[in-house]
């Protein structure tokens, strides 16, 4: 369908809109016409990646601008979906007629675009990224060139569409089009030229350009990837709820022992390599010194006319500044690096926690091995030119030096919002020392200043970020728009339902002061059970970590209750490890399309509960056991709490209970793909009937959860849930159009209507189920 | 509203039902269930049945009341009366499931003995508006599935199977896969100018199977058969695929009464898919009666009778029509039968609801029929017309019905009965 929206004509790839859609597409158009950052909640399954391009996309076609547009998702399979809904789009809009050159694609690992015949057998992404690098560094290719038969007989054969794409240099462009991340592969396949260097090339030149968070949050990646794009960028976070971890992770370095011997061995193998170029080749070693000794000039020049986004590790006074004298010598660095490592070796022999400053680190530091802060500092960018010089191939080899280098540069660059956690054992039970030396970040805002900073406008939206208002706060931004709309439903698709108390009235909760009590075990078990029974089909668990799903599953078998679940459905269980856990849901879809049904025991913060949809049959129930708490123990948390109270004025509980309950709505949001679709969500704690819990879910979720249903015993829990299956297995008879659908027309009307109503304001009567989820925020 | 007045409804049933049949011994009941395990009355959810009830301008509940029982009649009546191609002769296997799922009480007294009531009623029904037809029981319990009776027009023998104590209790898991392939494969000789139908009334929310049931429903398909399932808990996914690729109905019953509602959807035959549709002639036999003074044995059962037929191709004794000869495998029907199945075929029209209010006068003195103000069938006189001064029958709206083709007017009592039981519109016949 064609409308056009305060002036916008767009392009809707089907036939008719949810009224919440058009509602979003508004909010967005506002702060893209104020050039602002925005922070939309939009219920799950109501088309959202679709309004977002086809606004975006009719917006950058109209005005002469042409912003281009930056689309960040979490996953490979969501940026999939993402490309997959641009292409219809895109389809759609040349069936109506519009002749665009339009380029949009998707970027993602070596591992998902390689095509080299032998690389990408390859199993890891590592493996495939060093093997890659292995066959592109220049130093190889120059090997390649220079002489034929001398060293390139031991050096890795090159890459044949690598090669291709850097001969063709300019004419290696794509024809206008979207593609898929399997097109591209295609493409590249059938031309020669290498997918993974020809998307990250053509980059530059796309319309739409879709991608994984950490192209723009990780600070490392970030510099290769997105560091040319143009200001005036739209940049949108998709499923953006957990952004604020992604942005502390992408900052946030371990440190284990292992590594500090590997990155021992990569040092020794350094300084024997700097002896032999010194015997063979010294020109070489002076030339990168006297470049080092020009500083990093051009680099600073280039951000001075603002082209590159900046790089939270390099941070601005860096650049002034050349790198120092007693690491500018390849043998001095390596010496450096030695001594650096040393002590870190001594730091993890100690044997009890330690948590400290950055600061207090780097003066004791500075006290054993007399290293200043400022070297530390280049450590990160000294190594890359060192390797670089050194012409090093396998490039694997140095992974564990290359953290100590980055862990190097961040904690001498940052004194604020980080903190450095020594922990000798893994469990506080254990024995045996495992020690680990966390730097972590505890400020969102690091990561992402740079993002907020450089580009006008930045749409934050996902299914559930509610409490809205904290988001702002976590990620330091000032949202022109803050929205959260509600779904408009001719049948109410979805029963939340809060249990509190078993069939005995035994109050139940996942608090650690009752989770092992016997009575609460068996509630649990009891729903379990009796869920199992009534729920057709798919049935999802969610507990609030992996150690409580242990324990209890070990208790439930004690007590036959599995046995008992066994008799209706079958059991599978995620684990920590990805392929177990990829397998078990096959297997479970299997069972829930074959008629055996199936139970998935998963934990709220895993693989499971983040990416993987049980839309129709393959999630008719989701039960939440528990209310998923992070494990408040964690010393990274504590601190993390710690450092938000000081700073941001965010009490602790809330944080937790806001951590928590967005974890919550994401997994119930799982069951819930589609206006077709029907879910019942089972809140399974006696907390989740208190109010500052409740608020905090999205308000989509709220608006289903009515009085009736948020202080249930497991038996009235289940008398509503037959009968809302019940209701739900009903024909859907009713017309959705005009209330949850509105076609060509009724959109027109709408318009018209708004329109009066601004004119004549207060004379129109509004009908009550129109706008329900608009609603004027600043 | 039609679905929300029921609960009153239900509550009528289960009183009645209640003192009529025995409680099904709770053999099912397990340590783990305590109390709540199966669902007693006072444990259900509260029925709000006033909620639906609305006053009208004076007070009065009348006609609401009288509204609601109307809208239900209605509901049923409008039924599809296009003429299409209908295969009259059907072959049916019931399958039941007789899995602990059917312990149950949610349905009263039990989902078992709501089922296996409604079973009986179901075969007596089928063969009445089917007389061409056949019908054979399966039952699966245990994984396993049971063949209870073959294939045959006798509704005795499938009502006296089902009334069987040992056939009536459930226990251990279902089997779909099962129960599908023993009717398939027991179908699988039926004439091509018969319908193959298969309709399973489904308890369980699982299937215990012995292999993957995807290749049983392409087995289905290439063998034409359909299958329908009414479903007594939840929609599942496996039955929706069945149905669908197969072109049948996949419902699920929210009471009793809708219980029997879908049960009875599947009593008048389906159209037939237009793929086969060529004519081409079935070779019939039509059977004298006759009495035997000594006893003989029939052919079909080798039971002695007094009284039997003749085939008229091979002259063999055969006990009961509708049936195919055990000797020559003639068809053997009675011209009533052929008679009784051919109102499938032409259906009579929806019957018009005549709109009161002002101009209602006029359009009854141009009708000149002389009773236009009685039911054209039981004479009963209207109630008064005009409904605005009777504001009772304002959420009544009309109790006239308009036959379309004789312009006769009957009251819904009559229109409900002239559709479900006469198939043919008295005033059109009359004329």
């Amino acid at each position: 369908m064609k409308f056009d929206l305060d002036g916008l004509p767009i392009l809707f790839p089907y036939d008719y809109i949810y009224p919440e859609q058009y509602a979003y597409m508004r909010d967005m158009k506002r702060a893209l016409d104020q050039q602002g950052h925005c922070l939309l909640e939009m219920p799950s399954g109501t088309g959202k990646t679709v309004s977002l391009l086809s606004l975006i996309v009719a917006y950058q076609q109209y005005y002469p601008e042409k912003r281009k547009l930056i689309y960040c998702s979490r996953t490979v399979p969501e940026i999939e979906k993402a490309l997959a809904e641009l292409q219809r789009l895109m389809e759609y809009r040349k069936s109506q007629g519009m002749k665009e050159k339009f380029l949009g694609l998707g970027l993602t690992s070596r591992r998902n675009l390689c095509v080299h015949p032998e690389v990408s057998k390859a199993k890891w992404g590592q493996e495939v990224d060093a093997q890659c690098r292995n066959k592109t560094a220049p130093w190889v290719r120059e090997m390649h060139k220079s002489d034929k038969e001398g060293e390139a007989a031991n050096a890795p054969a090159l890459c044949n569409f690598f090669e291709a794409l850097e001969n063709a240099e300019e004419e290696a462009s794509m024809p206008p089009g979207v593609y898929t991340l399997e097109d591209i592969k295609e493409w590249g396949r059938e031309n020669g030229y290498c997918p993974y260097f020809l998307s990250r090339r053509m980059i530059a030149f796309a319309n739409v350009v879709i991608y994984s968070y950490h192209y723009l949050l990780d600070p490392k990646v970030a510099e290769l990837v997105s560091k040319e794009l143009s200001k005036d960028c739209i940049v949108v976070f998709d499923e953006a709820h957990n952004i604020d971890n992604v942005c502390t992770e992408s900052l946030s370095i371990d440190i284990t022992r292992p590594m500090l011997d590997a990155s021992a061995r990569s040092v020794t193998a350094l300084s024997t390599r700097i002896d032999e170029l010194k015997a063979t080749n010294s020109e070489k070693l002076l030339s990168e010194y006297s470049r080092l000794v020009e500083g990093l000039r051009a680099t600073q020049e280039s951000r001075a006319n603002e082209e590159f986004m900046n790089n939270p590790i390099l941070s601005d006074d860096m650049l002034q500044e050349a790198v120092p004298g007693n690491i500018r010598r390849a043998e001095h660095f390596v010496a450096f690096l030695r001594r650096f490592i040393e002590y870190l070796k001594t730091r993890l022999r100690v044997m009890h926690v330690v948590a400290e400053s950055s600061t207090s680190f780097l003066q004791h530091v500075k006290e054993i091995t007399f290293i200043d802060k400022k070297p530390l500092r280049f450590c990160s960018e000294r190594l890359g030119s060192l390797i670089r010089t050194l012409e090093l191939t396998d490039l694997a080899e140095y992974r564990a030096l290359q953290t100590i280098a980055a862990f190097a540069t961040v904690v001498a660059t940052y004194q604020k919002g980080f903190i450095l956690i020594l922990e000798p054992y893994e469990n506080d039970m254990d024995t045996i020392p495992n020690p680990v030396l966390h730097l972590s970040c505890l400020d969102a805002t690091i990561a992402i200043k740079p993002v907020f900073d450089r580009f006008k406008t930045v749409i934050i939206t996902s299914g559930t970020l509610s409490p809205m208002e904290l988001y702002p706060t976590l990620l330091g931004f000032t949202p022109v728009v803050v929205q959260s709309y509600q779904m408009t439903l001719t049948r109410s698709c979805f029963l939340p339902l809060t249990i509190t108390r078993g069939s005995d009235q035994v109050a139940i909760s996942s608090k650690f002061e009752v989770r092992n009590d016997l009575a609460v075990v068996r509630n649990y078990g009891n729903i379990l059970i009796e869920y199992a029974k009534i729920v057709p089909d798919g049935l999802v668990c969610f507990f609030p970590s992996y150690l409580y799903m242990e324990s209890i599953v070990t208790a439930w078998n004690d007590l036959g209750m599995l046995q008992e679940v066994l008799k209706y459905k079958l059991i599978f269980i995620e684990t920590p490890d990805a392929a177990e856990t990829s397998m078990a849901l096959e297997n479970y879809r299997m069972a829930c399309d074959n008629g055996r049904g199936a139970v998935l025991l998963s934990v709220a913060r895993g693989k499971v509960s983040e990416g993987v949809d049980f839309d129709h049959n393959y999630g008719r129930a989701v039960i939440l056991f528990g209310i998923p708490y992070q494990y408040t123990e964690s010393r990274i948390l504590k601190a993390r709490l710690e450092y938000l109270r000081d700073n941001s004025k965010i009490r602790e509980n809330d944080f937790l209970t806001f951590d928590a309950m967005r974890h919550g709505a994401q997994c119930v949001g799982r069951v819930l793909r589609g206006k077709t679709d029907y879910g019942l969500m089972v809140f399974a704690d006696k907390r989740f009937a208190r109010a500052d819990k409740r608020s905090k879910l999205p308000k989509w979720i709220n608006a289903g959860m009515t009085e009736a249903c948020v202080n249930l015993s497991t038996d009235m829990a289940l008398a509503m849930s037959k009968k809302f299956l019940r209701s739900m297995a009903q024909p859907f008879e009713h017309n959705q159009l005009g209330v949850s659908l509105w076609d060509e027309e009724e959109l027109r009307r709408r318009q018209e209507k708004e329109a009066r109503k601004g004119e004549v304001s207060g004379h129109v009567d509004f009908g009550t189920t129109a706008m329900e989820g608009v609603e004027v925020a600043g | 509203m039609a679905t929300a007045s029921k609960p009153a409804a239900k509550v009528a049933t289960n009183g009645a039902t209640k003192k009529a049949a025995p409680p099904i011994d709770d053999e099912d009941s397990h340590g783990l269930m305590g109390a709540s395990g199966q669902g007693y009355s006072w444990e259900e959810e509260y029925k709000r049945s006033w909620d639906v009830l609305q006053e009208d301008e004076q007070g009065s509940l009348v006609g609401a009341v009288n509204s609601i029982q109307m809208q239900m009649k209605r509901r049923r009546l409008n039924k599809d009366t296009k003429v299409v191609q209908r295969g009259i002769i059907r072959h049916l296997y019931l399958v039941i499931d007789l899995s602990r799922a059917m312990a149950e009480l949610d349905l009263k007294p039990s989902r078992v003995e709501c089922t296996l009531a409604l079973a009986e009623q179901f075969v007596a029904e089928y063969f009445d508006q089917n007389p061409l037809s056949q019908l054979g029981v399966i039952i699966t319990r245990d994984a396993l599935a049971e063949k209870l009776t073959e294939l045959s027009g006798n509704p005795t023998d499938h009502v006296d199977v089902i009334r069987k104590k040992a056939n009536r209790e459930p226990r251990g898991e279902p089997s779909l896969q099962n129960a599908l392939d023993l009717a398939r494969t027991s179908l699988a000789h039926v004439p091509a100018h018969a319908s193959r139908e298969i309709l399973v009334l489904y308890a369980s929310l699982t299937t215990c199977d012995p292999d993957n049931i995807i290749d049983t429903i392409d087995a289905l398909r290439r063998n034409e058969i359909r299958v329908s399932v009414v479903g007594l808990s939840a929609e599942v996914q496996v039955c929706k695929t069945i149905c669908k690729e197969t072109k049948g109905t996949y419902r699920v019953v929210m009471n009793e009464g809708h219980f029997k509602e879908l049960l009875f959807e599947n009593i008048p035959p389906p159209p037939i898919a237009m793929a086969q549709n060529m004519s081409n002639l079935i070779k019939m036999g039509f059977p004298i009666t006759r009495n035997f003074d000594p006893p003989t044995l029939c052919a079909c059962h080798h039971k002695p009778i007094r009284k039997g037929y003749a085939c008229p191709g091979c002259s063999s004794t055969i006990c009961d029509i509708p049936t195919d000869c055990p000797v020559c495998a003639l068809t053997l029907v009675s011209s009533p039968l052929l008679a009784r199945s051919y109102h499938h075929l032409f259906p009579v029209d929806n019957y018009k609801e005549v709109i009161p209010g002002p101009p209602l006068p006029d359009v009854l003195a141009t009708t000149a029929t002389p009773l236009a103000g009685h039911c054209f069938a039981c004479l009963q006189a209207f109630a008064p017309k005009a409904g605005a001064s009777n504001a009772a029958l304002v959420g009544l709206r009309s109790a006239r019905y308009e036959c379309g083709r004789c312009m006769n007017s009957f009251c819904w009592d009559c229109d409900v009965y002239v559709h479900e039981v006469l198939h043919s519109c008295p005033g059109c016949v009359n004329r």
